[in-house]
């Protein structure tokens, strides 16, 4: 903002009411650079000055803003996480972790709860999806040639995202206490226990016992909604200071020359 | 004629017709490049991803008003469905363990990932990038394409064509489908 601009500010500010002009400087200390911006000037700075907005960078390529370079998946994929946050910690306050009373939780969502349905519903549709948009989403990035260098580790971390996303679906899915959490968690867990040597310590480390109990019930809980939304927390803010980092999305421009010419 | 933003780098003489645009090192005239593509991050960037975000929230709420998530019977450790399946996405490996629950429970994922992870080690040639389906990297993509549509058709084997002890069943015949 320019000094002059700053003084014209002030001036008007005399002639306003005492709320209007509180309100003006409330404003003014939260977002110091005006309303909406119109100039170069000022859509730097609405990224730059903003902790939320500053994982973007100040400018993006017209290339990677294309829908069909990327089909939105990753942000699609950020938006879901966003969304079964949001959903899932509404639903911590209706949920209870224990044998006898989970099952009674999700009869509770469907009867007693105003819109408990659609809360539950929509949880489990953006959990679905989740797991689709991110497998599309690592599609998406090796058709496109999106993992070569510099973007190396960025690819790494996306397994791991990968690999979270189906840790995060998984432990969900015992969560309702039904036949179908049961006994889909006793067979994949088993999957788990296959291993030579590690496999069946591993097995029981998950389910705190030989079968699906009470105590499989409050590791799965923990794994939910502690510790792998941590995880996932931490690593998507890599992966998107990675992507800043290595010069934002791939671009055609990388290509090195081949013999025949540039292959722009 | 839509306008450059040349600002950050040369400030622009009004006085002038005529300005210096880029220094290019090189042996080819690159005419009708321009210096960069790049916009603003603001509205360019956040528009789209507002976008998104209304209508995945619409998608989902009103796929939440039709659909119910399925609700079965409180859980019977005495009382196993014949078959018990696992979550989707791991109905491929379950198919692979009806054949060796070593290949499938152990070999076959360990795989998966060690190869997934050094994916940018094992392709590191910088040609074909920005671009979907690229001629120079034909081979690599046929490979991972293959790779997706195996894993599709097993999950898809497990989810539909899997009945009672592990059999072969056809979905249309039987009527009930997982
Ligand atoms: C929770 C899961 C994930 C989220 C939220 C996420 C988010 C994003 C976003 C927002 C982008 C920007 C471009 C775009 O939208 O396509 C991106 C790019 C990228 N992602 Fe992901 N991602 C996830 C999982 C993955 C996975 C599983 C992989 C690969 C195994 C991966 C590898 C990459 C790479 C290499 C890029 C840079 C691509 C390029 O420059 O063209 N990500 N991710």
């Amino acid at each position: 903002m320019k000094i002059k601009d700053e003084l014209i500010n002030l001036n008007q500010q005399k002639q306003k009411g005492w709320f209007k002009q509180f309100w003006s400087n409330l404003y003014r200390s939260i977002f110091r650079y005006g309303k909406i911006p119109q100039d170069a000037e000022g859509q730097s700075y609405a990224v730059f000055n903003n902790l939320f907005l500053h994982i973007h960078p100040v400018k993006v390529s017209r290339h990677s803003l294309k829908f069909s370079y990327t089909f939105g998946l990753g942000i699609i994929a950020a938006i879901l996480f966003l969304i079964l946050t949001f959903t899932g910690v509404w639903l911590m306050f209706y949920y209870f972790p224990s044998a006898t009373e989970a099952y009674n939780r999700m009869l509770d969502l469907r009867s007693s709860v105003d819109f408990g349905f659609v809360l539950r519903n929509v949880h489990k549709w953006a959990a679905e999806a989740m797991v689709v948009v991110v497998i599309l989403h690592m599609a998406r990035v090796f058709f496109t040639g999106g993992y070569k260098p510099p973007r190396e580790f960025n690819w790494m971390i996306g397994v791991v995202l990968l690999l979270l996303t189906l840790g995060l679906s998984f432990t969900g899915y015992l969560l309702p206490w039904d036949q179908l959490a049961f006994w889909a968690i006793t067979v994949g867990t088993s999957i788990a226990g296959y291993a030579p040597i590690i496999g069946e310590p591993l097995r029981k480390f998950l389910l705190g016992g030989d079968t699906v109990g009470q105590e499989a019930l409050i590791r799965f809980y923990v794994l939910h909604v502690v510790i792998l939304p941590g995880l996932m927390v931490i690593f998507m803010a890599i992966h998107f200071w990675r992507i800043r980092k290595d010069g934002g999305l791939s671009h055609p421009s990388e290509n090195e020359p081949t013999k025949k010419g540039n292959s722009r | 004629m839509r306008e450059i933003d040349t600002k950050q780098v040369f400030t622009k003489d009004a006085n002038k017709t005529y300005g210096l645009m880029e220094l290019v090192k090189g042996t080819k005239p690159t005419v009708g490049l321009q210096p960069d593509d790049m916009v603003f991050t603001w509205p360019h960037l956040l528009i789209r991803e507002l976008v998104l975000f209304v209508v995945v929230t619409a998608f989902l709420l009103v796929s939440a008003f039709f659909f119910d998530a399925p609700l079965e019977e409180i859980a019977n450790p005495n009382h196993p469905p014949n078959p018990a399946k696992a979550p989707w996405y791991f109905l491929g490996l379950q198919e692979l363990v009806s054949y060796s629950a070593f290949i499938g429970g152990v070999l076959v994922p360990t795989f998966i990932v060690v190869i997934l992870m050094l994916v940018p080690f094992i392709d590191r040639k910088k040609i074909g990038i920005g671009k979907w389906f690229a001629k120079e990297r034909s081979f690599a993509n046929g490979i991972f394409l293959t790779f997706l549509i195996i894993m599709l058709i097993l999950i898809i084997v497990g989810t539909y064509f899997r009945g009672p002890n592990w059999e072969f069943v056809i979905p249309w015949e039987t009527g009930g489908l997982h």
